[in-house]
């Protein structure tokens, strides 16, 4: 049953997989909801150690019952029927890799995508926040993978996803300036490889904001993170107040995703942006559930809930929902 | 069996004598498609049959079935065997190979194969240093990483001619571009960097030396932290090292190896670059007052020497050798931007030029020029003087043409009547001037003329329909001059005439446009339009010329339905509800277009004018929604049933299934693939069913004969309308205010949002007069559904925004912006780029839908290396080209002659470098397709026996057409087994492998040059870029890739209809792996194309695979 969690796990993203382990097959569809959330007190600190028993996840107002839980970068445990809990094996050598793409232990640790924005908006800053994003990257917790991918008029994939901290310096340092600027494009086709890997994932885009050749609109980007489950961090080296539209949008797509918008002009502010972010990855909890039924094909509102918390002096910071995939 | 073996190489050496009975079933089985089937019969036989059907499919095998044959008693088995082997070590670049089966070939009593002795001295070159590594240096000037020394300079020019300077700001000179003074700044840094290496490495020992500090410095970078661990690299002069970053040194790895304590070593030595002629050569044109600088430095400050260089890198080395000894560099510079754009088609040869027209033409040059051609150097020097570049435009636009037409031209009254029209009388700017061409009228005019069958060039209509145009210009006056002269017209030349006038206007050529869209648009009609038609076709041309080229794709449309298009269109036209005139065009054209893409694909039963009747008169008698959904609904059952479909069956599975471009095909499950394909975009766009909104107009008509409402039936479609509830908006009131467009379109998304059919049905009870109005409701479903079908048809691999905005097809803006009037336009993507808008959306008619929709997807393809340089207008072209065209009708055979031909191509080209008779003829053929420079260029490193060389040289259509040619000539070897092969197949199957078969098959849609979408194969000359056209001209010239597929697919035995899937695919990964220099770089394509070639090879069982 451990080993069936564990493949179970790691599969949720991809659909109508069926695996095969001794003689059951075990088939997962896609309809688990991965979900991160922070929580923080009053004055805004990370509240840590709460138990998946201090949680209670509705859909619509429908409860959920969960079937794994984490807490930063510790290993997922399995949360049975009866309520118990119990660990899922990383190190289960029985299980089938390779029909995984991404690391074997991908549900261990969070997928960092970095989308650098190297077109001719990021010119005069592209030195220092090539800086900016390899100090990131050189912090990452262990067991976090990275990507880095740049994006001007396409999208590049400067450095696959890696837990090899140097291959991914490496491939960053490689950028190529480039022209204008496709952002929205470019998020999406990021949002598209980190839905392909399994277990919990963020997007960190690194952009000024201006956009002159995306095709798809932010909204519609926001949508597809949304439902995959994914974060958007966002950090713009631009003034809000130079750009309001794009950093309104920003603003938008990182809190609807339940990602988190910094503008940081100067590098020192980028630095600390992404130790914010860094700081959010190690001290977020994340749940999976398979969705109970719901006639709603629509936008179904999530919402989490500290059971403990009586008061209600406690914030939680998710997405605010998602649209189940159309068969 | 023996004697089978003995019969059958006679059979092969006479080439088209039928084949021996034995070896004709193993033949059948080919040609059906049977490959493995075949492959076992041959192999029953084992002889040359069985080899050189190996070697017919490219198939590795090959070479080890002629070494078994080496042993061969027979001796014309022997040597056949033995010169196979030659030929098959030639393309494998094994030359060691070759020379040994040369010898075993001789020995064997064969001859008429030896390497050149003597080959030529190649174009004499010098060297030139560029400070650093090649790649870094690449990386700056936007080069391509895999172009050669030889090829680098060439292609840098090109970049500081195009890019390198822009107008200054008091307008009196020329200011370095930021890309150019970032070239500059990088050999400043690079040139420091050369002084810190040793023994041409940069070695850091130690971390914490004085050494690591003077290298950091350069780089702009520190070290933060200690040596050891904890040490981190970071930007401290942000110039330096925004330098370091984009020129890829290596820093990643210098930061590992301070932290870590190990050694640093980077080979750091300056790269030799070819420079043609040697840099001496180029340095004699500096001026007196430019200081003492590096070649490169120098060569990059002079636009107009870096132009030269090209001019004459285009031109074959002798021709440039002569033409250099006639004029000092210093001269020849004068006239660089001449040579550079239209020196390609100049050649000297034996002292004299070859003109286009020679021998009838050689007195009208020279009455031009005031020399002879035969004063080859003095020849050039004055054409290219000439006119400032006018009649050396006029003499490149001849050169490229071939056959009647060019016969024509050239008749000397008629040439030189032409040229002074072209001239004019103040011939400044030149056509060489602007950064491109400024002649792509005058090429297009040339290429495309056709002559009829009297001789005489064709006119639409006659030439009183034309002076009329001319004389009351409806749409504005095109030139005063040609107003009046227009009045006495009497003869097509009196028309051609005024047309070479107008084709050196740059911009808003329009007769010559509509002249070109009519010639087109009677080019394949049994009938050509009458006077009165042509007539009519000019003067709604500006409403309506951007429709003619879907009637030039369907000659089979009468004159009659054309105009009763332009009729149907003007109603429409008139509408004045907006809401009503964008459904009833929505239906309009949706429903022309899916009558286009099933004609195209053969599935029309009945006839053409049969089919789309409905459409033409219907849909604009509509007065109402009402009308509009029955004219609509009557208009699709119309053409379904057209189409040979049930009543009965369901709509929108026999739609899908006739999209996919096949009704009944053999191959299910290619055909099932492209239904699911089609099927996922469709669900995307949230789109309803055609059956679903029938059956509820069926439904809502029920109660009027007593039926009663089936409310299951209401609620599917009120729960698909609810799926299309967007996502709420990013964006505030506010900024939807100040920033959003579109309101019209984005009013239709909201109508139909609010419709609430269970209410509607609720509200009209039991009346069956409210029921039946409540069908209006349906209308604009209806429009979003089939133009919804246009879309998923065309809908290019990889696409996004298909799967991401759920709006987009309901997005289609067929009314334009506010104060525009774009319904009958060409479709153009809006909105990119915006991201406080809804996301791009196609605006205009569904006219050229494919173009658009490519153009709107392309970013969306990954390069897999570097940010992608040339995609712009190329990438569009490449997608139209895969996913217009369908294979079903592909024969095994038509696939595999196509890939004979490209085969045989590269075949003989490599038999040519040891056969000197061979080679002379296959240079020639390919002359007529390539430029005599690159001719040349296959001829010399034939003669050096480096046959890969010469064949990266070729595209696959010129492979494809010289063997054509030389089959035509009978100067094809008739031993080499492709070219037997294809006179057999030829011989047995004419009409299925004539040309007019063979062109839609394998051709690509051109909807600028032939103004059709229909595939074909023209043949032309690669185009060079053009104003106003950019590289969309170039990328349909290009015909190169659906062949190397064709190719690809027959080598690897597949079945044709599998096209329909892999082309799509291939095109992609394709486009991926394309890293050009520049617009023109075709290479890097034909590069890319060859890897996606091997991935595939690889990524497929080498054995071949048949249906069987």
């Amino acid at each position: 049953m451990r080993k069936f969690f564990a493949l179970l796990v790691i599969s949720a993203a991809l659909v109508g997989i069926a695996l095969y382990a001794q003689d059951a097959i075990f088939r997962v569809n896609a309809d688990m909801v991965v979900l991160s959330f922070t929580v923080t007190d009053s004055k805004g600190k990370y509240v840590n150690g709460l138990k998946h028993t201090d949680f209670r996840v509705l859909e619509d107002g429908i409860i959920q019952k969960l079937s794994t839980f984490a807490e930063g970068n510790r290993p997922p445990i399995q949360i049975m029927d009866d309520g118990t809990s119990k660990p899922l094996s990383v190190s289960d050598n029985t299980t089938k890799e390779t029909d995984l793409k991404g690391p074997s232990d991908a549900f261990v640790g969070t997928n960092v995508f970095v989308l650098f924005d190297t077109s001719n908006y990021m010119y005069r800053s592209f030195v220092y926040a090539s800086d900016a994003i390899a100090d990131f990257v050189r912090g990452l917790d262990k067991a976090d993978s990275v990507a880095v991918y740049t994006f001007s008029r396409n999208l590049s994939r400067a450095a696959d996803l890696t837990r090899d901290r140097n291959f991914a310096i490496a491939g960053l340092r490689k950028a190529v300036a480039g022209d204008d600027s496709a952002l929205y494009n470019g998020l999406l086709l990021t949002l598209r490889d980190a839905a392909k890997v399994p277990g919990r994932k963020v997007v960190i885009v690194f952009s000024n904001g201006p956009d002159n050749g995306s095709m798809v609109a932010p909204d519609d980007v926001r949508a597809v993170a949304e439902d995959e489950g994914i974060p958007i961090y966002v950090i713009s080296t631009a003034e809000v107040n130079k750009d309001p539209i794009s950093s309104g949008v920003f603003r938008r797509i990182a809190g609807r995703t339940g990602g988190k918008a910094y503008f940081a002009r100067t590098w020192q502010k980028q630095v600390e942006a992404f130790e914010s972010i860094r700081e959010d990855l190690g001290n977020s909890y994340t749940i999976t559930y398979y969705p109970q039924k719901n006639p709603n094909e629509g936008f179904r509102k999530i919402s989490v809930e500290i059971v403990s918390d009586t008061g209600k002096k406690l914030r939680v910071r998710a997405r605010p929902g998602y649209r189940p995939r159309t068969s | 069996m023996r004697l089978n073996c003995t019969l059958f190489l006679f059979v092969t050496l006479v080439s088209v004598t039928p084949l021996s009975a034995d070896l004709r079933r193993a033949r059948d089985l080919e040609l059906s498609g049977q490959i493995r089937l075949a492959e076992q019969e041959y192999k029953t036989d084992g002889g040359l049959a069985y080899a050189e059907f190996l070697e017919r499919r490219r198939h590795p095998g090959a070479m080890a079935a002629y070494e078994k044959l080496v042993t061969a008693t027979d001796v014309n088995t022997k040597r056949q065997a033995l010169k196979r082997l030659v030929v098959l070590a030639l393309m494998d670049g094994n030359r060691p190979a070759a020379e040994r089966r040369l010898n075993a070939y001789r020995e064997a009593g064969g001859s008429g194969l030896q390497f050149t002795v003597n080959p030529r001295p190649a174009a004499s070159t010098g060297f030139a240093d560029i400070p650093g590594p090649i790649r870094s240096f690449s990386r700056m000037a936007a080069l391509s990483p895999d172009l050669s020394p030889e090829e680098l300079l060439g292609a840098l020019a090109r970049n500081v001619v195009t890019n390198g300077y822009q107008a200054a700001g008091n307008n009196e000179g020329l200011d370095q571009t930021e890309y150019l003074k970032l070239v500059y700044r990088y050999l400043s840094q690079a040139k420091e960097l050369e002084k810190l290496s040793k023994e041409q490495r940069i070695v850091i020992e130690q971390c914490d030396t004085a050494q690591t500090g003077e290298l950091l410095k350069v780089l702009g970078y520190r070290m933060r932290g200690a040596c050891g661990g904890d040490l981190v690299l970071e930007t401290v002069n942000a110039s330096r090292a925004f330098l370091t970053i984009d020129s890829g040194f290596p820093l990643a790895d210098l930061e590992l190896a301070l932290k870590t304590g190990k050694s640093f070593s980077y080979e750091y030595k300056p790269t030799k670059v070819n420079v043609l002629y040697g840099p001496t050569y180029w340095t004699e044109a500096r001026e007196k007052d430019k200081p003492d600088q590096s070649f490169i430095e120098f060569f990059m400050s002079d636009p107009q020497l870096c132009r030269l260089y090209l001019g004459l890198s285009k031109l074959d080395p002798s021709t440039a050798e002569d033409l250099k000894k006639a004029m000092p560099v210093q001269r020849l510079r004068a006239f660089s931007h001449v040579l550079d754009f239209f020196g390609g088609m100049l050649q000297i040869r034996n002292g004299k030029v070859a003109v286009p027209g020679d021998p009838r033409s050689s007195a009208v040059w020279q009455e031009f020029l005031t020399v002879s051609p035969d004063n080859g150097p003095a020849f050039l020097e004055k054409l290219i003087s000439k006119d400032d570049g006018w009649l050396a435009a006029y003499f490149e636009a001849l050169s490229r043409m071939s056959g009647p037409a060019l016969d024509y031209l050239t008749e000397p009254g008629r040439m030189k009547r032409f040229y002074l029209a072209l001239r004019g009388k103040v011939t400044s700017p030149g056509p060489a001037r602007p950064v491109f061409r400024a002649s792509t009228d005058l090429m297009l005019l040339t290429s495309r003329l056709r002559l009829d069958a009297n001789g005489k060039p064709h006119v639409p209509g006659n030439v009183e329909t034309w002076k009329n145009l001319f004389i009351n210009h409806p749409h504005g006056k095109y030139d005063g001059k040609l107003t009046k002269s227009a009045q006495n017209w009497k003869d097509p030349d009196d028309l051609l005439e005024a047309l070479f006038a107008l084709s050196r206007k740059a911009v808003d050529n329009e007769p010559l446009k509509m002249f070109l869209a009519l010639s087109d648009l009677n080019r394949n009609r049994k009938e050509p339009l009458s006077p009165a038609g042509v007539e009519k076709m000019l003067k709604e041309w500006k409403l309506y010329g951007a429709q003619y080229s879907a009637f030039a794709e369907m000659p089979e449309l009468s004159e009659k339905s054309m105009l009763q298009f332009l009729a149907a269109a003007a109603t429409l036209n008139g509408i004045g509800d907006v809401q009503l005139k964008s459904d009833a065009v929505g239906i309009f054209q949706s429903l022309v277009a899916l009558t286009q893409i099933l004609n195209r694909n053969h599935l029309l039963s009945t006839g053409l004018d049969a089919a789309i009747d409905p459409i033409l008169t219907q849909i604009p008698a509509a007065k109402n929604s009402r009308d509009l959904f029955d004219a609509g609904k009557a208009g699709l059952q119309h053409l379904l049933k057209s189409a040979g479909v049930d009543e009965k069956a369901d709509p929108q599975v026999s739609m899908l299934a006739l999209l996919a471009g096949a009704a009944k095909p053999a191959d299910t499950d290619t055909h099932r693939t492209l239904v699911a394909e089609m099927q996922k975009v469709f669900d995307a766009q949230r789109l309803v069913s055609l059956k679903t909104i029938f059956d509820i107009d069926e439904n809502l008509n029920a109660p009027s004969s007593g039926g009663k409402i089936n409310v299951a039936l209401v609620n599917r479609l009120s729960a698909r309308i609810i799926e299309q509830q967007p996502p709420r908006s990013s964006l505030s009131g506010a900024e939807r205010n100040a920033m959003a467009f579109g309101y019209w379109v984005d009013k239709h998304i909201e109508n139909e949002r609010k419709i609430n059919f269970r209410a509607i049905v609720d509200k009209a009870g039991s009346d069956p007069a409210k029921l039946k109005d409540a069908r209006s409701n349906l209308t604009g479903f209806l429009r979003d559904t089939l133009v919804g079908l246009a879309y998923i048809h065309y809908a290019p691999p990889g696409a996004q925004i298909l799967f991401t905005n759920p709006h987009f097809v309901r997005s289609h803006d067929f009314l334009g912006v506010q104060g525009t009037n774009q319904t009958w336009r060409n479709t153009e993507v809006f909105g990119t780029g915006w991201p406080s808008s809804a996301g791009g959306r196609l605006v205009g008619s569904l006219v050229s839908l494919p173009y658009a929709l490519a153009e709107a997807e392309q970013n969306f393809l990954i390069p897999t290396r570097e940010q992608a340089l040339i995609w712009g207008d190329l990438v569009p072209q490449m997608i139209v080209a895969a996913k217009v065209p369908r294979y079903w009708r592909v024969t095994p055979a038509q696939l595999h002659y196509a890939g004979l031909h490209f085969r045989a191509g590269e075949s003989l080209l490599a038999q040519s470098a040891v056969d000197e008779k061979l080679r002379a003829k296959v240079v020639t053929a390919l002359a007529r397709f390539a430029p005599p420079a690159r001719a040349e260029a296959v001829n010399a490193f034939l003669e050096l026996g480096r046959v890969g060389d010469a064949l990266d040289l070729v595209t696959p259509s010129e492979a494809f057409n010289l063997v054509g040619n030389l089959i035509s000539t009978g100067d094809a070897d008739a031993s080499s087994p492709q070219i037997a092969e294809i006179r057999r197949l030829k011989e047995s199957l004419p009409q299925e492998l004539s040309v007019s078969s063979i062109s839609p098959s394998f051709g690509t849609p051109k909807p600028t040059l032939a103004n059709s979408y229909q595939p074909q194969l023209l043949s032309l000359r690669t185009f060079p870029t053009l104003m106003g056209y950019s590289s969309r001209i170039l990328a349909e010239s290009w015909e190169s890739s659906n062949i190397y597929y064709a190719a690809l697919a027959d080598e690897l035995g597949m079945k044709p209809s599998e096209l329909n899937v892999h082309v799509p695919q291939w095109t992609k990964l394709t486009v991926e792996k394309i890293f050009a220099t520049h617009l023109e770089d075709w290479p890097a394509l034909l590069r890319s194309l060859r890897l996606l070639g091997q991935e595939v090879r690889q990524s497929t069982k080498q054995t071949p695979q048949g249906s069987n």
